[in-house]
């Protein structure tokens, strides 16, 4: 097991007084080498989980337990891809700096190392070197995602949460990103946290599935068994919908 | 020319006048300080461009120095106030909550006062001098921009790319330093423009009281002090000074309209 | 079947910095009466250029520069703004990506959909908002007295495009143009949308081109698809031939895209 959450409760003070609970009691056990798909609707709680797990927003309650010996560095061993590949990118630096700056952060490469082991980054990735001088404007949707796959694996992390990382793309750059995310996991024995609200991408990408909704978790099982066979009501209204008349 | 008449508009006319004060011993024809007492008070002549004052001084090479004085004043006036709100609007802003509340309010007392009144009130107390009014101006100027830099990061702050700094294990000085203030640097630098123009026009106002630049020292400000008593016999000394503030607030104007353009 | 709208060699272009880019390079297609079309593609590909470009509302970095859109006999692209305006929201509706963006923020939902009326059935307002409310209720809004008085930010992202839908047929257009309306939105809120529009379509009769990078939409409600690549259109047939035996590279890799990830 590499990370286990502890009854997590986030909640939101709104207006008047009123107490909005965005997550509400998760808890939830991740193996290592494996992915876990967390699916919900919008308004479930799986972004406000994934920035909780990587200490970008506090919890009110409950606990994100490492294992310690797997992840010694947070910074280092965990890192996210985020939704929106336009807005994760500071527009101003260029794509080289951006892989600098983890390299040198945690000190993965020095000096003229920084350089080729940016250009490895970007080859893992599909790209080529001509993107280093490059600013992000200049991208595509799809390129800019696998810029900041590169950038999340310069730290050589052990863990990555994937917010949504396709469902801002087109349907077949869609298919094309998550093949690499397949390949990268499989080549550094990575673990994954899959948070999509798509059915098909899940069910494609995961091992195991946490069905979100209204900040709670309201079933947890084995990929597999959730689409051959939902236990719960909600699980089953999400396959339906997904599925449609066909 | 087309794309962005503001921007090169104003940018000519500065960059003509940072000329002249940059080159103004070479371009000056009499030192400013000397007096010829063959032409007090003479019209616009070959010999002198554009005059001379009471005391027979040379009004074009008063002007070109006064242009070094009021330039130099403004940019580095504007220097301090910007550099200043930057650090203290970039803390507010990042850090929220206490230090945020305790700069905002702080910023608040100083708006409080009027400005002018302020500074007019330090300066009586210390001796006016250029060094001086460059700290004070820069000293109560500094509101503006924090307030601007402040807006700015609290905004870039939800952007997903400063949290997306984080996760990757940048430190908060790294963050506000390199991408912080980068990303807000535009209005940031559009405000500072405008501030040089609002400067010059401070220590012009100040130079006029007599609390400013003092004489012999040249300044537009303090050339004009004449004017109230020679209005109607030499209009030289009014129109020309007045005329050079005019061109370069009007100019510096013209550049932030045109930054503001670019930046988008 | 009766020919509703008719596209010949439509060339768009776009200006970027320096460069002209040939958004959609010579499209022809038709759209007839009483039917849903599917036109399918990347982003990049031309498709919502097309679709703007028929009744002009372009980006300012924009330019037809060729072609002809062929409605009621007549080649649209060739009207006045005047001509253009009768037609836009009344024969020719649009949907969008992102509603709450089209939508005024300042403005209740209701007298948003009331302004529509107003304009092109001639109503008075109180009919006007009566009329809206029914329109409400047709798109399937449980609570319509609420929305009608409520404003874009305070509802989701399926309800506000519900009123966007409601809005576009308050002219009682002839052709809804759905600019992947459902993109944005979760599966199953998706799901209920399409279904939505499918009921409408059957009822009023109107014509849809619906636009998307998904092809698993036209299964659900197209009769047609028309596949575009690089601004022009490289493969259209009936929706059962197109799943059956794809003939164009692309089209078979929107169908593989979505068989491998967009099904269950």
């Amino acid at each position: 097991m590499i990370l286990e959450l502890k009854n997590i409760t986030k909640s939101f003070s709104g207006r008047q007084g009123r107490v909005f609970n965005a997550l509400d009691n998760v808890s939830l056990k991740v193996d290592e080498f494996t992915t876990l798909g967390i699916v919900g609707e919008s308004g479930s709680g799986k972004t406000t989980l994934a920035k909780i797990i990587l200490d970008l927003i506090p919890l009110s309650s409950g606990a994100v337990v490492f294992n310690r010996e797997l992840i010694r560095d947070f910074r280092k061993d965990v890192q996210i891809i985020f939704q929106n590949p336009y807005n994760s990118l500071d527009p101003k630096m260029r794509i080289k700096d951006m892989l600098f700056e983890p390299l040198s952060i945690h000190r993965i490469a020095q000096g003229k190392g920084l350089m080729s082991r940016a250009v490895e980054l970007l080859q893992l990735v599909g790209m080529d070197d001509t993107a280093l001088n490059r600013y992000p404007a200049e991208f595509s949707g799809g390129q800019r995602q696998r810029i900041c796959i590169a950038r999340a694996l310069a730290s050589e992390p052990r863990l990555l949460v994937l917010d949504e990382p396709v469902s801002s793309l087109d349907l077949t750059i869609q298919a094309r990103i998550l093949e690499l995310l397949a390949k990268l996991k499989q080549k550094f024995q990575l673990t994954y946290i899959f948070i999509s609200h798509n059915l098909g991408v899940v069910k494609y990408m995961t091992d195991s599935v946490a069905v979100m909704r209204e900040g709670k978790v309201v079933e947890f099982a084995r990929a597999g068994d959730i689409f051959r066979d939902p236990g719960q009501d909600y699980t089953k209204r999400l396959l339906e919908a997904a599925k449609g008349p066909y | 020319m087309r794309k962005n008449p503001y921007l090169i508009s104003g940018i000519i006319i500065i960059g003509i006048l940072s000329l002249a004060a940059i080159f103004a011993p070479l371009i000056s024809h009499y030192d400013p300080s000397s007096i010829d007492s063959r032409s007090l008070l003479s019209p616009p002549s070959s010999s002198h461009w554009l005059g001379t004052d009471s005391l027979g001084r040379d009004l074009f090479s008063r002007m070109i120095w006064g242009a070094r004085i009021s330039l130099t004043i403004g940019i580095i006036a504007v220097g301090i106030a910007t550099f200043l709100g930057l650090f203290l609007g970039a803390l507010a802003g990042f850090y929220g909550r206490f230090i945020d509340t305790l700069i905002m309010r702080f910023c608040d007392i100083m708006l409080c006062f009027p400005t002018f009144f302020l500074i007019l009130a330090v300066v009586a107390v210390l001796e006016p001098s250029i060094f001086n009014i460059m700290i004070i101006i820069g000293l109560t100027s500094w509101m503006g921009p924090a307030r601007l830099v402040r807006g700015e990061i609290l905004s870039l702050k939800e952007r997903e790319f400063i949290q997306a700094e984080t996760a990757i294990g940048c430190s908060d000085l790294r963050i506000i330093v390199r991408h912080l203030i980068p990303n807000a640097a535009g209005p940031v630098l559009v405000n500072a423009t405008l501030g040089i123009a609002g400067a010059i026009l401070l220590e012009s106002g100040l130079s006029f009281l007599g609390l400013g630049v003092q004489p012999p020292i040249p300044s537009w400000g303090n050339i004009l002090i004449e004017s109230k008593s020679t209005l109607g016999i030499a209009w030289w000394i009014t129109v020309f000074p007045g005329l050079a503030i005019l061109v370069t607030i009007l100019g510096f104007n013209f550049i932030a309209e045109g930054l503001k353009k670019v930046i988008g | 079947m009766e020919k509703l709208l008719e596209v010949k060699n439509l060339k768009v272009e776009f200006q970027v910095e320096d460069k002209v880019i040939h958004a959609v390079a010579g499209v022809d297609l038709q759209v007839n009466a009483d039917e849903i079309v599917v036109l399918a593609g990347e982003s990049g590909s031309g498709k919502s250029a097309t679709a703007l470009a028929m009744t002009r509302i372009l980006p300012a970095n924009a330019r037809i520069a060729s072609g002809e859109v062929v409605f009621k006999g007549r080649d649209i692209l060739k009207f006045t703004e005047k001509e253009l305006i009768n037609i836009r929201g009344k024969d020719i509706a649009y949907i969008f990506q992102e509603p709450a963006s089209y939508l005024n923020p300042v403005y209740t939902i209701g007298s948003q959909i009331s302004e529509v009326i107003v304009l092109h059935q001639q109503k008075s307002r109180k009919e006007a908002d009566e009329l809206a409310l029914g329109l409400l209720e047709q798109v399937r809004i449980t609570e319509p007295k609420r929305v009608f008085f409520s404003y874009p930010h305070q509802l989701s992202g399926g309800m506000n495009q519900r009123a966007f839908i409601a809005m576009s047929l308050a002219g009682n257009p002839k052709l809804l143009i759905a600019d992947e309306p459902t993109t944005a939105l979760d599966v199953t809120i998706e799901a209920q949308i399409l279904e939505l529009l499918l009921q409408l379509q059957q009822r009023m009769k109107f014509s849809m081109v619906f636009i998307t990078h998904n092809l698993s939409i036209a299964r659900r409600i197209a009769q047609r698809v028309i596949v575009m690549y690089q601004g022009k259109i490289v493969e259209q047939a009936d929706t059962a031939a197109i799943f059956k035996s794809p003939e164009h590279f692309h089209t078979k890799e929107l169908i593989a895209a979505y068989e491998k990830i967009g099904r269950i």
